[in-house]
C-alpha cells in the first residue's frame, strides 16, 4: 500500500511483540494434515472435570503474566493496573496474540475481564472496585453472570429473583440458569427485582455477589451436546452487604445495560480452537476429499458458498477493526457478525454431516468422521446464545435500520 | 503492485457526495427510462458530461495515458454510485473491460495510442470474447485470426458483448497458431457487423458481433490472451463487485423506506417481526457484500495486507452477485403488488441482478473459480 503516515500504534504493536516473543512460542503455520492432531470440532467443552480444572489454571497463569507485564487491562485505569489505552489497542494485541500459541483465556474474559469488570468500573463503589479489580485482571478472581432465568430469556428485564431489604444490606432469593463458568467463578453480577409494583425495567437492581457466601448452589446444567458449560444458580436467603450493589437501587437495568453492551461487542470474534480449526478453508477442503467427495459437483459447490461466506465474513472483520483504528464509532458489524457467524457454523456442521455420512451416527474410531458430531450439536446453540437470532434481527431492524417497534 | 495514486477517506467520501448527487439530478429514474428506450441505450450527452465535467472515465487510467492514475478502491466508488443509480453507460465496458485489457497486455503502443480516447471519454470501448456457447473463457475460440502479409484479419461470430453496437474500440479475443490473442478492431473496419439483442437487463445493451476477414492489430504478444483475460477478469469481477453493493444498498433502502411508509392492518408493515427480519436479513448480506468488494478493489490496488487478488476477486463476485441477486427479490416482495408492476423500478435492479450474476459464467463457473484459487 502507498500510506506514507506512520502508524501511530506501531510502537504500541512492537512492545506486544517483543512481550509475546518472550513468553510464548508462534503458532505453527502448517497447513492441515488430515488424521493429525486433535480430533475436536466443537465449541463446547467436553473434558473431564480434572482436565477442565488444569485448563482454567493455565488460563489464570498466562493472564497473570499479562498482567504483570501490562497487557491484562490494556484499556483499565492505572489505578487498577491497565494501561488506559483505546479499545483499538485492544484488538491490536488480539491480533498480535493470536499469531502465538498461548493459553485460551475465555473462561476469564469472556464473561469477567470483557463485560463484569467494566461494569464493576462502571458502577461499583471504591470498596468493591479495590477488591475485587485487580485480583480479576490477575487472573485470581472469575465473575459470572447471574442474568438468566427459567423465565427469563431474551427479556431479561423480566427477572424474578429478589432482593429485599435488611438491616445491613440485602437477602437474595431466586434461581438463575444458563450461567457460563460459574463452576469456575468466585463472584457473580445478580440482577434481582427490588420494586414488584414498578414497570419491570424499573424495579431492577444490580449486586455483586460472592458465590462462597450461604445459600448459593451451583448446580451444572448438561447441554445437548453432552457437556456441562452452563449452571443453574439457586439464590437461597443469601445475605449480601449493601456495598456490593452496583449503581442505584432500581437503576440496575442501566447497569445491566453496560454488561450488554460490552457483551454484544464480543461474542461473534471470539474462536476456541476446535472452531478456529474448523472454520480454516484447508480443512474443509480437507474433508471433501478424504471423505470422496472431491470430484461431487453439489458437494463442491456447497463448499464453494460456505468458503465465499467465511472468507468474507473474515474480510468484514477486518474491515471493522480497519474503521475502529481509523477513528470511527462502530456500527451494525458485531450483529451482523454473530448472525453470519451462527449460520456458516452450522451451514459447516450439516455439510460435513452430508460428507462424512452414515460414519457420523456412531463413534468406529476413525479420525475425522464422529467428531463432526461435536459441531453438530453445538450448533443450535450458535443461533441462540448472546440473543437468538430473532432478538439480533429486531436490534438490526429497529436500531440500524429504523423500522418501527412491534406494536405492545 | 500498480502504482496508484493515493486518496484520503475523507476525498473518497466527497467523491461519493459529488457523483451520487450529480446522477440525483440527471440520472434519475425518469432519465434512466428515457436512455434504455433511446439509441444506442443510454444517454450520450450524459455520459459526455460523465466524461468531461467529473472525469470519470480517466480516474483509473495511469497518468502516462491521459488519466489520473487512482486505483480501482477510488473507482469502486464511482462505480458503487453508477449501479446505485443504474445508470447507463459504457463506463464498464470501455474502463474496467476495454482498458483493463489494454493495460493487461502490457502493449506499450497499444495503450499510448487506444487509452487517452477513452480516458477522455471520446472513445468509447469494448471487449468481445465469448461465443456461441456464452462462456467466458481464455482459450480455445472459435474466432480466428490469420496473418496476412504482415497484418492481421479476423473471422467468427461474437456475441454477449457489452455496447457492441456503439463502442468504437473492439478488443476481440481469437485464436491463432501461437495460441489466443488480443486484437483491436476499430469501428467501421471492412467485414464487421454488429446487432443489438434484446436483453434481460434492459440497462446494459448487449450485441452479436461478426468479423469477416476484419482488420485488425495484434494488442500485446501473440498467444498471451490468456493471462490477459485471467487479469481482466480479477479486475472487472471487483469493479462489478462493487455496482453490485451499490445497486443492493439501493433496492434495501428502497424496501426500507417502503416498509416504514406503507401501512397494512392498522400499523407500518416494516413493525411485523416478518417484514423487520427479513429487512434484518437483507442489511445482513449488503453488510457481508460490502466488505467482500471493499476487500477485492483493495487487493487489485495490491495493498499489502489484502489477500492475492485472485481469491478476493472469486469471493467478491460470489458475495456480491448472491447477495444483489437476494435483495433485488427480496425488495419486490417488500414492496408486494406494486413492486411486480414495469412502472416500479424495482425490476430494473432485478434484471441488473441476474444478468450481473451470469456475466462471467455464473454461479457453477465462479464456485469452481474460487476452488482453484485456493487450490481445492
Amino acid at each position: 500500500m502507498t500510506t506514507t503516515e506512520a502508524d501511530p500504534l506501531a510502537a504500541f504493536a512492537d512492545e506486544a511483540r517483543a512481550f509475546l516473543d518472550a513468553h510464548a512460542e508462534r503458532r505453527s503455520t502448517d497447513a492441515v494434515i488430515w488424521g493429525k492432531g486433535e480430533d475436536h470440532t466443537g465449541y463446547f467443552s467436553e473434558d473431564p472435570p480434572e482436565v477442565e480444572q488444569a485448563l482454567v489454571d493455565q488460563a489464570r497463569a498466562w493472564q497473570r503474566t499479562r498482567y504483570e507485564n501490562g497487557f491484562g487491562w490494556i484499556t483499565g485505569p492505572e489505578s487498577y493496573g491497565g494501561r488506559e489505552l483505546s479499545g483499538v489497542h485492544d484488538l491490536v494485541y488480539d491480533q498480535i496474540e493470536a499469531e502465538y500459541d498461548v493459553p485460551d483465556t475465555g473462561v476469564l474474559s469472556l464473561i469477567g475481564l470483557g463485560m463484569i469488570g467494566p461494569t464493576i468500573l462502571a458502577h461499583g463503589r471504591d470498596e468493591v472496585r479495590d477488591r475485587y479489580l485487580p485480583a480479576m485482571f490477575r487472573g485470581e478472581v472469575i465473575a459470572c453472570q447471574l442474568f438468566s432465568e427459567p423465565g427469563a430469556g431474551s427479556d431479561l428485564a423480566g427477572v424474578q429473583t429478589r432482593a429485599s431489604r435488611t438491616e445491613d444490606g440485602w437477602v437474595l432469593r431466586g434461581q438463575k440458569v444458563w450461567t457460563s463458568v460459574a463452576q469456575h467463578a468466585q463472584i457473580g453480577m445478580a440482577l434481582c427485582r427490588t420494586d414488584p409494583d414498578a414497570p419491570k425495567h424499573k424495579g431492577i437492581t444490580a449486586f455483586l455477589v460472592d458465590l462462597s457466601l450461604p445459600g448459593v448452589e451451583v448446580r451444572p446444567l448438561r447441554q445437548m451436546s453432552g457437556g456441562a458449560e452452563f449452571n443453574e444458580v439457586f439464590l437461597t436467603d443469601v445475605h449480601v452487604p449493601d456495598d456490593h450493589r452496583l449503581g442505584e437501587v432500581n437503576g440496575g437495568w442501566r447497569v445491566a445495560l453496560t454488561t450488554l453492551m460490552n457483551e454484544r461487542a464480543s461474542v461473534g470474534n471470539e474462536a476456541s480452537t476446535g472452531v478456529a480449526r474448523v472454520l480454516s478453508d484447508g480443512f474443509l477442503a480437507a474433508l471433501l476429499h478424504e471423505s470422496g467427495h472431491g470430484e461431487d459437483a453439489a458437494a463442491r459447490r456447497r463448499l464453494a458458498e460456505i468458503t465465499a461466506d467465511l472468507t468474507a465474513a473474515e474480510y468484514l472483520n477486518r474491515a471493522t477493526i480497519r474503521r475502529l483504528r481509523s477513528g470511527a464509532q462502530p456500527g451494525p458489524e458485531a450483529s451482523v457478525s454473530k448472525l453470519l457467524w451462527a449460520q456458516n457454523l452450522t451451514r459447516i456442521a450439516h455439510l460435513a454431516a452430508e460428507l462424512v455420512g452414515p460414519r457420523l451416527t456412531a463413534d468406529t474410531g476413525e479420525w475425522g468422521t464422529f467428531s463432526w458430531n461435536e459441531l453438530l450439536l453445538s450448533a443450535p446453540a450458535f443461533r441462540i446464545l448472546g440473543g437468538t437470532e430473532e432478538i439480533m434481527k429486531n436490534i438490526l431492524g429497529e436500531r440500524v435500520l429504523g423500522l418501527p417497534k412491534e406494536p405492545s | 503492485m500498480t502504482k496508484t495514486t493515493t486518496i484520503t477517506e475523507g476525498e473518497l467520501e466527497d467523491l461519493r457526495g459529488t457523483v451520487r448527487a450529480f446522477l440525483a439530478e440527471y440520472s434519475g429514474e425518469q432519465a434512466v427510462r428515457r436512455a434504455v428506450a433511446a439509441d444506442p441505450g443510454y444517454d450520450v450527452d450524459l455520459w459526455r458530461r460523465l466524461a468531461t465535467e467529473l472525469g470519470l472515465p480517466a480516474m483509473a487510467i495511469p497518468e502516462a495515458y491521459g488519466g489520473d492514475g487512482f486505483g480501482l478502491v477510488t473507482l469502486g466508488i464511482v462505480l458503487g454510485e453508477m449501479g446505485r443509480a443504474m445508470t447507463p453507460g459504457p463506463f464498464f465496458s470501455s474502463v474496467i473491460l476495454a482498458a483493463g485489457a489494454l493495460l493487461a497486455s502490457g502493449d506499450e503502443t497499444a495503450c499510448s495510442t487506444r487509452l487517452p480516447g477513452i480516458a477522455d471519454g471520446s472513445v468509447v470501448g469494448t471487449l468481445a470474447v465469448v461465443e456461441a456457447d456464452g462462456a467466458w473463457r481464455t482459450d480455445g475460440f472459435a474466432t480466428t485470426a490469420r496473418e496476412d502479409g504482415g497484418s492481421w484479419v479476423l473471422t467468427g461470430e461474437k456475441t454477449l458483448v457489452p455496447e457492441g453496437s456503439s463502442a468504437d474500440l473492439l478488443l476481440v479475443a481469437a485464436s491463432t497458431p501461437a495460441g489466443p490473442a488480443l486484437f483491436a478492431v476499430d469501428a467501421g473496419a471492412a467485414g464487421l457487423s454488429a446487432g443489438a439483442l434484446r436483453t434481460l437487463d434492459i440497462t446494459r445493451p448487449i450485441s452479436r458481433v461478426a468479423l469477416s476477414e476484419t482488420p485488425a492489430v495484434l494488442v500485446g504478444d501473440l498467444g498471451a490472451a490468456r493471462q490477459i483475460l485471467a487479469d481482466v477478469l480479477v479486475r472487472a469481477s471487483v469493479a462489478l463487485a462493487a455496482e453490485q453493493v451499490g445497486a443492493a444498498r439501493a433496492c434495501l433502502e428502497m424496501a426500507v423506506a417502503y416498509a416504514k411508509e406503507r401501512e397494512q392492518f392498522g400499523r407500518a408493515i416494516g413493525s411485523f417481526q416478518a417484514v423487520k427480519h427479513k429487512l434484518a436479513d437483507m442489511l445482513a448480506r449488503v453488510t457481508l457484500a460490502d466488505a467482500a468488494a471493499t476487500e477485492g478493489l483493495r487487493a487489485a490496488d495490491g495493498f499489502d495486507d489484502a489477500p492475492p487478488a485472485a481469491v478476493a476477486a472469486a469471493v467478491a463476485h460470489s458475495v456480491c452477485s448472491e447477495a444483489f441477486m437476494y435483495v433485488a427479490a427480496e425488495n419486490i416482495q417488500v414492496h408486494g403488488g406494486i413492486g411486480f408492476t414495469w412502472e416500479h423500478p424495482a425490476h430494473l435492479y432485478y434484471r441488473r441482478a441476474k444478468a450481473d450474476q451470469l456475466m462471467f459464467g455464473g454461479p457453477a463457473v465462479y464456485h469452481e473459480r474460487l476452488l482453484a484459487t485456493l487450490g481445492v
